[in-house]
């Protein structure tokens, strides 16, 4: 099948290409790429075998890829299934997740690893890269057999959310993965410092009575980190960083050429610890008559926390969020580069496993159908270029792998999204693909919604009739406003 | 009077005039408690389910104490030997108490925000009796009781809460009482067992924090001790416990050095000897025990006034 993609906005980073145009996708490729210059010029019609599908007024990008999927499966099956968390992926425009080594058993040795492989090729339906364990079992303790991981296939190392507390083999495991030339993917938490901890410790933490982590705790182990990777050389990739000292420490090995780089999350770009709050954030600000969260820009109008009720076991996560003053680094921090990529650190969990005490319940956000969404916050608001933020989901992530990235030039596999930036909708994870219902944003309003998902030439994702020939009656672009060009 | 409301959970939703009401019915609940027979029909043929998830003596009898003398049927339910031991929920439990007719659910739960939750499934009235860190808002009425009974109000009298505060739902129900009502109040303790004062004052902006007890002491109308978990030395928040009752303890030297009309406070139990004396504990500065009588008298106030 072949494919015409007309009219859309086309913005692939990688190329420093963003315009009008269509693509014309045939054999698992892009065969051809026709920008403004080629419109004005005669063209063949499209064969009968060809597909048009009409993008006007939407953006067509590189598919995305995630550097932080939990897959659940083998191990976790009522949580989230290869199947389901495929699903889950192509709605959120995704065509590349990089599973880590969280599924059960822990695929810390080459059989394991060709087992993940199999049950990923047989029921995959996007892109699934192996991230194998850096340690036996993931407890820090033992170092994984890396080279043969390595030659099965594992695109980088990481022990999940877990922090290896034993600095001398932490420094082992980044000397043995430099020599192995792939990137240690690390969570940063000091074990000690954050012991017993469930909410950033600060003002909501205090209120809330709930026992804190504070930022330094990140930062401690960051900071180790890094020193760590500057005196072996390895490639660090700081997962899912949090706060403001933490943007500062690798803005800084950054430019003294140390090999770091770093991810974020979309709920820590765009949520802060007073979601923790719920409706007691509302009547605070009822009662004070001050502000209560968001003086300045900090939250878009239509985010409200207040839809939550206090204490609510979805705003649970690690890190967990941090308030606005380092969200506000972490957003100045991705914009000018310091953080390469947005990664989702999707982590379905189960209903029965939630509903119960904030202080009881499995951290995690079920976020890839809400990723696009809640990151294009930053372009409604006016803080992030919307190239920027594709590059961020494309480019970005590819250089993590070290890898060319993904793009929309003549050759390239055909891993596609569609979306249209303006639309809006309700977040219902009822409806989820996804079998991990665990979200704060329920019944949230968010703008921006992926339509069509085309992964290696094949459409795996269609919403409702996009793009059919026939509801193809030409409106204006509704990009205006927040699509610049340079 | 002020809107009835159907779950006492903190007394951050609390006005000025709704915790005034409160003090007002508590005054004609001590009058009940001083009959020959102190009981009255208020309460006949409620059900009343005392739920708690961790050891409590005084809270309990003392909630059902109130029950009774408000003729309600009260049950009580603790986890110790109960199904939550075999791995029932929080939420299973409340629903069965729920289809079990439960009226009033009074609960101590461990985890800060548990009453929340419980409120989100329970149908009827919901009383907190202690969360985790968060909130125990009996107590803290309680507590405004006995000041105002000493007092005659609390508008600008200078109070320091002395201790383990960051650890302390007492303080946190207290602060919210007690600034609402005028209060000035100053935290006092070690460091390590408070925190940045910015995180205590960007929620209630009045209150002060001091890491010394002693140039207080000479201003202060009302000194409230905090119990001291000696579990904070293993945790390595203090050095020992020698050094904390030489700096916070209130000892009978301190006591001397306050206000002649000064009150000391405990909301217990106390560690005597170490965040209090025992000769301060029984001088006539301190109303411990009235405390403790107050408590059933409150929470018969919030009984009543819950049951509509």
């Amino acid at each position: 099948m072949r494919y015409l993609i007309k009219n859309g906005t086309i913005i692939d980073p990688a190329n420093r290409v963003a315009t009008i145009g269509d693509i014309l996708v045939a054999n698992g490729k892009v065969e051809r790429l026709y920008d403004l210059a080629d419109l004005h010029n005669d063209r063949e019609p499209p064969g009968p075998d060809v597909e048009v599908i009409n993008a006007r007024g939407c953006v067509v990008a590189p598919g995305f890829t995630d550097l932080h999927t939990h897959l659940r499966q083998p191990g976790e099956e009522h949580k989230e299934t290869i199947a389901s968390v495929c699903a889950a992926a192509t709605i959120g425009g995704f065509t590349t997740l990089c599973a880590r080594p969280t599924t059960r058993p822990t695929p810390d040795n080459p059989a394991t690893i060709r087992q993940l492989r199999e049950l990923a090729d047989r029921f995959g339906t996007v892109r699934i890269d192996l991230i194998g364990a850096l340690t036996i079992g993931n407890e820090g303790r033992m170092l994984s057999e890396m080279r043969e991981l390595a030659e099965a296939g594992c695109i980088a190392f990481s022990d999940g959310g877990r922090t290896i507390a034993d600095t001398a083999l932490m420094r082992n495991a980044l000397a043995y993965a430099a020599a192995l030339n792939l990137p240690v993917m690390v969570s940063c938490q000091d074990p000690y410092l954050a012991a017993g901890g469930i909410a950033h410790e600060g003002a909501v933490s205090i209120r809330l009575g709930l026992p804190g982590i504070p930022a330094a705790a990140e930062e401690a182990i960051v900071a180790r980190d890094i020193a760590l990777a500057e005196a072996t050389g390895a490639h660090l990739h700081i997962s899912r960083v949090s706060t403001a000292g933490s943007v500062a420490l690798i803005r800084a090995a950054r430019a003294r050429g140390v090999r770091v780089t770093a991810e974020v999350t979309p709920h820590h770009l765009t949520l802060t610890d007073r979601w923790l709050l719920g409706w007691l954030e509302e009547r605070n600000e009822l009662e004070t008559g001050r502000p209560g969260a968001h003086p300045d820009l900090s939250l878009p109008s239509w985010l409200n926390p207040a839809l939550l009720p206090p204490y609510d076991s979805n705003t649970r996560v690690e890190p967990p969020l941090r308030s606005i003053e380092h969200v506000e680094a972490l957003i100045e921090g991705l914009r000018e580069g310091v953080i390469d990529a947005i990664a989702v650190d999707h982590a379905p969990q189960a209903l029965v496993d939630r509903e119960c005490e904030y202080g009881l319940a499995p951290p995690g956000i079920s976020g890839l159908e809400t990723a696009l969404a809640l990151t294009l916050t930053l372009v409604h608001r006016g803080e992030m270029d919307i190239v920027n933020l594709i590059a961020k989901l494309t480019e970005g992530p590819a250089q993590v792998l070290n890898r060319s990235p993904a793009n929309l030039r003549p050759g390239a596999t055909a891993d596609i999204v569609i979306f249209d930036p303006e639309r809006t909708w309700v977040v219902e994870p009822e409806h989820f693909a996804s079998q991990g219902r665990n979200t704060p944003l329920r019944g949230q309003r968010l703008k921006g919604q992926v339509m069509l998902t085309m992964a290696a030439g094949k459409i795996v994702f269609r919403r409702e009739n996009f793009g059919r020939q026939t509801q193809a009656a030409p409106q204006p672009s509704r990009l205006e406003g927040i699509f610049e060009t340079e | 009077m002020t809107k009835l409301r159907r779950h006492v959970i903190d007394l951050d939703d609390f006005s000025a005039t709704e915790i005034e009401e409160i003090l007002e019915t508590t005054e004609s609940m001590r009058e009940v408690l001083g009959r020959e027979i102190k009981q009255v029909p208020a309460l006949r043929g409620k059900t009343v389910v005392n739920m708690f998830f961790e050891e409590s003596t005084r809270t309990r009898i003392s909630f059902e104490l109130a029950a009774r003398a408000l003729s309600a049927n009260v049950v009580a339910f603790t986890a110790r030997g109960s199904s939550v031991e075999k791995g029932e929920s929080l939420v299973d439990t409340v629903r069965t108490l729920q289809a079990l007719g439960a009226d009033i659910i009074v609960m101590r739960h461990s985890q800060s925000g548990a009453p929340y939750l419980v409120a989100r499934y329970f149908r009827g009235a919901l009383i907190n009796a202690g969360d985790g860190r968060h909130a125990h808002p009996t107590q803290a009425l309680l507590d405004l009781y006995t000041i105002r009974s000493r007092f005659g109000q609390i508008r600008d009298l200078n109070v320091v809460i002395v201790g383990d505060v960051l650890h302390s739902r007492v303080a946190r129900s207290n602060l919210w009482g007690l600034t609402r009502l005028g209060a000035r109040v100053t935290l006092c303790g070690p460091p390590t067992l408070i925190g940045p004062a910015a995180f205590w004052t960007a929620t209630w902006p009045t209150v002060r924090i001091c890491h010394e007890l002693d140039p207080l002491l000479p201003e202060a109308d009302v000194v409230m001790a905090l119990r001291l978990q000696k579990e904070r030395m293993q945790s390595g928040l203090l050095p020992a416990l020698r050094e904390y009752t030489r700096i916070y303890g209130l000892t009978a030297e301190r006591l001397d050095r306050l206000p002649k009309h000064a009150i000391v406070m405990h909301p217990g139990p106390m560690n005597e000897g170490i965040e209090i004396f025992p000769e301060v504990a029984t001088a006539p500065a301190a109303v411990i025990e009235t405390q403790v009588t107050n408590g059933v008298a409150v929470r018969m106030a919030l009984l009543y006034r819950m049951a509509g």
